[in-house]
């Protein structure tokens, strides 16, 4: 009697399972961790109960139809927690009980992806300049990005993702609100997807990762601010993919905008896809080989027009050809974090421009503009948990003027020499603080050393 | 004439429609999975149960989160009936979103390849094919753990050590599964 009771009020048990388990189907919802592992919890019980039966001696027969009916719903929450992929295995293995409806939650895709990221930054500058000048520099407290990322996931082939940043805390105070990429994906195959919208040009480190904890230094590189001008992003439209052991992307995209040069290098140039010009229009592609683990290695190019329809004085349109390229590397290896970047940009018909733009003398856009940097980190918490502490070294070299047209100087101030000894901790991986000071030469003797604190999170 | 050309127009519609899903569904079902892991052998479902002990023990050998006490593995056996190793499905968090992945173990328990089944974050944030070979070979040892044995990658860190906790929790969840009452 005792153990007929038992039985039923397994069977009882089963069938409230049974039913929870439809009604998670039925309303067509993800599936919830927490009903998930309160149904393992279920299902545990369930099999330590049918234990205790097989020890009192009941029929092996009904014993086995109870686990049989166990077995499917642990099959079910498996399948509930591998989600999709478990629709694919063929279900001739049979789910005694559920029909295909059941199975629905399983195709069922998780639309909207958050995530996001920040950091501040605390810059103390050196009183005096190299010269022994008085620099006058502001030490300055900022909160320098805070951002999200909103995806939505229309289907497997649709997939829409951006990032939004606010800059500098507050638009009441110099900041900024802006998108700094929305883009449309269509996924194909690992070879061949199509990207259009707001996109991230592919060059550097920095211009697509730039989340605060994947780069040392609590500053960026100024090659990757100058030269690249990040965060770099055009409207336009593309394709990237994976092959062998490469990775590709090109894209088509509004071209700069020549009038925001200037002899401090491209950034300003940059229209961030607000109402952008596109008179002009310049490709972008990048290749980088991948197939050995720990290496990143490649190269990247951008050539267009920047000119946007800007005339001389006689009104003939200037087209400012740009042509930007770049080499990189990055290797790994246990805590050790090498990474090398080389960039060069030229750029045409730069004397019309000076003149459009009213500069004289050493304000020349520079004809050519080079920069580059080495940099070298070791975690030395490497392997021992979530943690890391690495201090790290890099050293760079930029002039934005390295060539300008004839009849036109360039400022030696804009031939800079940075070396960089930081400290980064990451107490767990979406967490980074750093600490670095700045030795900053230039050609003129102006440059400004400076110790910065950084702090960014990702999640 | 023209219902039939009709009905030929819905019928290869609907055949593009399932061919064109089917491409993009997943990245590998799990019966692709294990037929690459394990060509010309049969593979038979087990699901395990651990108990409160047991996936004690995993956490403290793996060092990794262990969600559950229910654990999905499949054996793959030869025409001659041995076993040529195991294949278990791990599904945990990257970022925000989830991802399974089959870890392929050989008949001596160590991993053969790691393969991504779904993966629900940014591509972006998911290392290329070549980046899981580092897995091959791997035992339960301390050489197992980013910075050691597995090199990291560059904007996926929270995939690769997602991975790395997943494939170390599969291998101590194996060296358990021997266990009498786990199956």
């Amino acid at each position: 009697m005792f153990s007929s009771n038992y039985v039923r009020s397994g069977l009882i048990l089963i069938m409230i399972s049974v039913v929870c388990l439809t009604a998670v189907s039925a309303a067509g919802q993800t599936p919830d961790e927490e009903k998930i592992r309160e149904l393992e919890r279920e299902v545990a019980e369930l099999k330590a109960a049918v234990e205790e039966l097989r020890a009192l001696g009941l029929a092996e027969d009904r014993l086995a139809e109870i686990e049989r009916r166990l077995g499917i719903l642990a099959e079910e929450m498996e399948d509930l927690k591998v989600g999709e992929a478990a629709v694919k295995v063929s279900r001739d293995q049979s789910i005694s009980g559920l029909g295909p409806a059941a199975s629905k939650v399983y195709q069922k895709d998780q639309g909207v992806s958050i995530g996001g990221y920040g950091e501040a930054l605390l810059e103390f500058f050196d009183e005096s300049r190299d010269d022994g000048s008085e620099s006058g520099a502001v030490d300055r407290f900022d909160f320098l990005r805070a951002v999200v990322y909103f995806g939505y996931k229309f289907s497997d082939s649709w997939v829409f993702n951006s990032e939004i940043e606010f800059e500098h805390a507050s638009t009441s105070e110099g900041g900024s609100a802006s998108v700094e990429f929305a883009y449309l994906d269509y996924v194909y195959r690992d070879g061949f997807n199509l990207r259009t919208g707001l996109v991230l040009i592919p060059m550097g480190w920095l211009n697509e990762l730039h989340e605060p904890t994947v780069y040392l230094g609590a500053v960026r590189p100024r090659t990757e601010n100058r030269i690249i001008p990040t965060t770099w992003r055009e409207n336009g439209i593309g394709a990237y993919g994976a092959f062998g052991g490469f990775d590709y992307r090109t894209f088509v995209v509004n071209g700069l905008d020549a009038s925001g040069f200037s002899a401090k290098g491209l950034r300003s140039g940059r229209q961030k896809g607000a109402k952008a010009k596109a008179e002009d229009f310049a490709w972008v592609g990048r290749l980088d080989f991948t197939g050995v683990p720990g290496l990143t290695a490649g190269l990247a190019g951008y050539f267009g027009n920047s000119g946007q329809d800007l005339e001389d004085a006689e009104g003939d349109s200037i087209a400012v050809g740009t042509s930007i390229i770049d080499l990189h590397v990055e290797y790994r290896y246990r805590g050790l974090e090498l990474r090398g970047l080389w960039a060069r940009a030229e750029l045409e018909d730069v004397a019309r421009l000076n003149e459009a733009l009213g500069y004289t003398g050493n304000q020349s856009v520079g004809e050519t503009l080079e920069g580059g940097y080495l940099q070298a980190g070791f975690d030395v918490l490497a392997g021992r948990g979530k943690s890391s502490l690495t201090p790290y070294l890099r050293w760079e070299q930029i002039n934005t003027q390295q060539e300008v047209p004839e009849g036109w100087s360039s400022n030696p101030a804009n031939d800079e020499q940075l070396l960089t000894l930081g400290l980064a901790y990451q107490p767990i991986e979406q967490l980074i603080f750093k600490a670095e000071y700045q030795n900053i030469d230039d050609e003129a003797g102006t440059g400004v050393d400076q110790f910065n604190l950084s702090t960014g999170y990702i999640f | 004439m023209g219902l039939i050309r009709l009905n030929l127009l819905i019928v290869a519609s609907a055949v593009l429609l399932v061919w064109g899903t089917a491409w993009a569904t997943v990245l590998i079902t799990v019966e692709e999975a294990l037929e690459l892991a394990f060509p010309e052998a049969t593979t038979e479902r087990q699901t395990l149960f651990l108990s409160d002990e047991q996936r004690t023990t995993v956490g403290e050998e793996s060092g990794a989160e262990v969600s559950s006490s229910l654990a999905t593995r499949y054996v793959a056996k030869g025409p001659d009936g041995a076993v040529r190793g195991w294949a278990y499905l791990d599904t945990h968090r990257v970022r925000t979103l989830p991802e399974t992945l089959m870890v392929v173990l050989d008949a001596d328990g160590t991993v053969r390849r790691v393969e991504v089944v779904t993966f629900r974050e940014p591509l972006e944030y998911m290392p290329r094919e070549g980046w899981y070979e580092q897995y091959k070979g791997q035992e339960l040892d301390e050489d197992l753990a980013l910075k050691r044995g597995i090199r990291p990658v560059t904007g996926a860190t929270l995939t690769a050590r997602a991975t790395t906790e997943a494939v170390r929790r599969v291998l101590a969840i194996h060296a358990v599964a021997a266990e009498e009452g786990t199956q």
